[in-house]
């Protein structure tokens, strides 16, 4: 097991190297100057040039990029001075000559073009608030969709199975972000006095203090918003495998055990459906921690969508780079997690 | 007279079917107005072949038919409770409200498909204390403890080590007695078991009857027993009801019905076993003792038997002739050479993905086939028979040895070399269910090798042919351009044999061809491989679990055990006079049909 995944990871990190290179080069190819883009119409060309070269863009891709690896490697070499130390806040192993040293650190990603802010310090404000949505939004499409996936399987044909079909493929069929204005605006205008919800908000907001505060509220819509087409999907996934497990053997041999149906369906069944539901699940879960970008954006949802858009409309790399590695990290994590749980689901499963 | 426990009466059960042709919901009558009655402690075989009802019936009896599409038209399914009390009417229950309480307790189940009957997902320990627990009021730890005890009594190894299992760590055999200590587990007064050894091997079913025989003495449980297998019924009932379509056409002890049949079906159900004593040239089949006839008075249809038949008489080989037969063909040069053949599959890796452990399915085996025979495989699930030979055609890679076929070496082939002989050497698959393409009409699925392999001019010709084929294998024209799914499971091997020939190949294996078939159907299939074998002049491999057919339609017979060749030699001689141990247990696993009891 232990095996198993250093060896997942190990994949993943060559999956990530990939990831930076293919999204560097699209963003060297791409006909725009960064600098450009920081200091606005009125620079002249020399401080253009003099910021170009303190960050490093006058450099062919290839150092660029080495430079890049370098800053995001947890293991490196840097050089032994207070202000380097300042910089990448590394652990300092042991020095290599006089003047650097084996250090041990987080991912540099290096600071906004726009902001100066840390990168690591942007993400790490709205990876828990896009966190929280996913997690949200995902509970209810779970919870709703292997209930009316069972459901549905248990009356093949019915009229109820019918309408959950049609009403699922519609779901699915919607995008994402129509559901999220249809909603703002009922939900949160229309019948804001009566539902008391907010059109646009974030879960964690400052009051007219400057203080923090959660408001969780302002989560109800863009979960929803969010978990309509994931539960259309579980519903048709798990319909679907359920009919399947309901006419094995082992579940006529629960029933002619004397198991009242209920239990059939529940202990014996649905564990055995969950599979495939349980990768649908997770993928989709992975999706959403990438950042919901529409629907983030139509509630000004402080998340990472809405962060990665901002910074790509502003052609903020070291943003855009930061979020898409984090996007990546999550989908390879994801991917072993879910290895990890199937062998958990089914003993026949051996990660292997 | 004994305690009656159970009395079906005009049992009457059916399905609903849509057809998609004519967009019409049909009424299938599976279960015809049956009445038998069940005495305690006495065993009942129901023997029939599929589509007979008899599964329906045993399903029926606990209401474990989905309904729908099931419907239980009429009749009455009484249970007579011990102690005398008043007796159940189980056709007047709600199956999902009212029946549970008497499922697993008073009437207990085992099925045909151990490698799929229990759950995957929870330990076998679990799943029989689960069954404990339904019915007795009692702790966890107690029904723990009960359950390793009935582990004991089914002679599972480790009793307290089972009980912690997942089922796919468990063998067939161990799986049909986690099942049984399941069924028995809160002392049934009732056990219907449907065809629990079709499954498993001969010698394992051996071990299992015993075992049920066994229980049925401690418990002084009566034993509805289901199968298609004549042999095992003798071996383990007392009464008989032979099922044809729904009706029972004969029913009676044991002795009566196999000494002294009285319907026609029943007359051809028993002759078409291959026999183990004699060679015959060609299996009786059920139509030669049978046919069905429009009567002339009521317009209905009716069975009626048959004139005494020809097949019985002048139909059986002496030993002899089989040897001279036998002893020809090994003066013929061999058409396969095989040598010190490995094919083994990695069982373990290392961190870089090497294996570092093997399963050795096929362990240093060498043997020849002549040109012309039929060539036996035979040995118990599990023993590398199915590897050998795919990887004798090269569908499999070996891991070493030598494969030389017709002066040509094919352990190294690729694929692109191999094509060509792809022609000459063809495989007919076990589940005649899955081998052919649902999507594809029959006719399609016979011509497609001949335009691969690019045989007669153009597909007008190539369809001539196949209809030529279709005829040769007892189908007709008009069934060209019908699908999979119309037909039944004989016309699709029949099919399958047919799409085989389609290149006329010299070199056929058949890979438990027959064993997923009726034993009717089962003696078609075999007389018409052996008229085409004489017809069309191919070599085959037959495998198969099952020793007597393989006797029946082969010059040598090839024992395999673990990965590895025990012996090799004339079908007489390894059935007359066994060389090894595994041999003999072999051929004394196999039912007879001589009744025991």
């Amino acid at each position: 097991m232990i095996h198993f995944i250093l060896r997942r990871l190990l994949y993943g990190s060559v999956v990530m190297f990939f990831v930076v290179l293919i999204i560097s080069s699209i963003i060297y190819a791409a006909p725009v100057d960064p600098t450009r883009m920081t200091f606005g119409q009125r620079s002249d060309n020399a401080t253009v040039q003099a910021k170009r070269k303190e960050l490093g863009l006058d450099q062919p891709l290839y150092v660029q990029l080495g430079m890049y690896m370098r800053d995001i490697l947890p293991l490196s070499i840097e050089g032994d001075t207070p202000a380097e130390k300042e910089k990448y806040q590394y652990f300092k192993l042991f020095s290599v000559g006089n003047h650097n040293a084996l250090v041990f650190k987080y991912p540099y990603l290096r600071e906004s073009y726009q902001t100066g802010r840390r990168v690591s310090e942007i993400l790490s404000s709205a990876i828990p608030q896009t966190a929280v949505l996913a997690l949200a939004s995902m509970l209810i499409a779970t919870f709703l969709g292997i209930l009316l996936g069972v459901a549905a399987a248990l009356k093949p044909g019915s009229v109820f199975d019918t309408s959950a079909i049609i009403a699922s493929v519609m779901g699915y069929s919607l995008p994402s972000y129509i559901v999220a204005m249809m909603l703002a605006l009922i939900g949160g205008y229309w019948l804001s006095d009566w539902t008391g919800l907010n059109i646009q908000g974030s879960l964690f907001e400052l009051d007219d203090f400057g203080d923090n505060r959660t408001v969780w509220k302002n989560l109800i819509l863009p979960a929803i918003a969010l978990g309509i087409r994931p539960v259309a999907l579980i519903t048709q996934l798990t319909r679907g495998t359920m009919m399947d497990v309901l006419t094995q053997d082992y579940v006529r041999t629960a029933t002619a055990k004397g198991l009242r149906k209920k239990i059939v369906i529940f202990k014996h069944a649905l564990r055995n459906a969950l599979n495939p539901v349980a990768t649908a699940i997770s993928g989709w879960f992975a999706g959403l921690l990438a950042g919901a970008f529409f629907v983030e954006s139509v509630f000004s949802y402080n998340g990472l969508g809405q962060v990665t858009v901002t910074a790509l409309l502003n052609f903020d790399i070291p943003v855009v780079l930061g979020s898409v590695l984090f996007t990546a990290l999550v989908f390879v994590v994801m991917n072993v997690f879910v290895d990890v749980l199937y062998a958990l689901l089914d003993p026949r499963i051996r990660l292997n | 007279m004994q305690d009656k426990i159970l009395e079906v009466d005009n049992l009457k059960i059916q399905f609903q079917s849509f057809d998609r042709r004519t967009f019409k919901e049909t009424k299938i009558v599976a279960v015809n107005g049956i009445h038998f009655t069940l005495y305690k402690g006495e065993t009942v075989g129901i023997v029939g072949e599929s589509g007979s009802g008899k599964s329906v019936t045993a399903l029926s009896l606990m209401r474990l038919l989905e309904e729908p599409p099931s419907e239980l038209v009429s009749g009455s399914i009484l249970f007579y409770p011990e102690g005398g009390s008043k007796p159940v009417d189980f056709a007047q229950l709600r199956p999902d409200e009212d029946m549970p309480p008497y499922r697993g307790k008073h009437l207990a189940m085992i099925f045909q498909e151990p490698m799929t009957s229990l759950n995957p997902v929870y330990t076998c320990g679990a799943q029989v204390a689960e069954a404990i627990l339904i019915h007795n009021a009692i702790s966890k730890a107690a029904a723990k403890q009960k359950t390793i005890e009935l582990f004991e009594k089914v002679k599972l190894p480790n009793p307290a080590q089972m009980y912690d299992r997942y089922p796919h760590e468990l063998s067939g055999g161990q799986k049909q007695r986690v099942m049984i200590a399941m069924a028995m587990s809160c002392d049934p007064a009732i056990l219907i078991a449907d065809e629990p050894t079709t499954a498993l091997d001969v010698t394992v079913q051996k071990e299992i009857l015993k075992l049920t025989n066994e229980l049925q003495q401690n418990f002084g449980t009566s034993i509805l027993f289901i199968t298609h297998d004549l042999g095992v019924i003798a071996e383990i009932a007392d009464r008989v009801l032979v099922m044809y379509k729904g009706n029972i056409v004969e029913s009676g002890n044991v002795e009566d019905v196999f000494l002294r049949p009285q319907h026609p079906y029943t007359k051809g159900l028993l002759a078409c076993r291959p026999p183990l004593g004699q060679r015959l040239k060609r299996l009786p089949v059920v139509s030669d003792f049978m046919g069905e006839r429009v009567n002339a008075i009521t317009g209905a249809k009716e069975l009626y038997e048959k004139d005494q038949p020809n097949i019985v008489f002048n139909n059986t080989i002496s030993d002899a002739e089989a040897l001279t037969k036998s002893s020809k063909l090994l003066e013929n040069a061999p058409m396969m050479v095989v040598k010190n053949l490995n094919t083994w599959f990695p069982t373990k890796k290392n961190l870089w993905g090497k294996p570092i452990e093997w399963f050795k399915a096929v362990n240093d085996v060498s043997f020849n086939v002549y040109e012309g025979e039929t060539l036996g495989l035979v040995g118990e699930s599990g023993c590398g028979k199915t590897t050998l030979g795919r990887t004798i055609l090269r569908l499999m890679r070996p891991q070493s040895g030598e494969i030389i076929f017709e002066n040509q070496h094919l352990e190294h082939l690729e694929q692109d070399a191999l094509r060509p002989l792809r022609k000459k050497m063809q495989i007919v698959f076990q589940d005649p269910y899955s081998s052919l393409n649902p999507r594809m009409t029959i006719g399609a699925a016979i011509l497609e090798p001949m335009q691969v392999h690019k045989i007669y001019e153009n597909d007008k010709i190539r369809k001539e042919k196949v209809i030529e084929l279709l005829e040769t294998v007892s189908m007709t024209a008009e069934q060209y351009h019908r699908y999979p799914h119309e037909f039944s499971g004989g016309q699709r091997q029949r099919i399958c044999i047919a799409r085989a020939l389609a290149l006329q190949p010299t070199f056929l294996v058949c890979d438990e061809s027959v064993s997923a078939l009726d034993v009717s159907v089962q003696a078609q299939v075999l007389n018409l491989l052996m008229d085409l074998k004489a017809k069309m002049k191919f070599t085959c491999v037959f495998i198969s679990h099952d020793l007597s057919v393989v006797r029946f339609i082969s010059d040598r017979i090839m024992v395999m055990n673990k990965g590895r060749i025990e012996e090799i030699g004339f079908a007489d001689a390894i059935y007359q006079n066994p060389q090894t141990e595994y041999t003999q247990r072999l051929i004394e696993a196999i039912p007879k049909g001589i009744i025991t009891k």
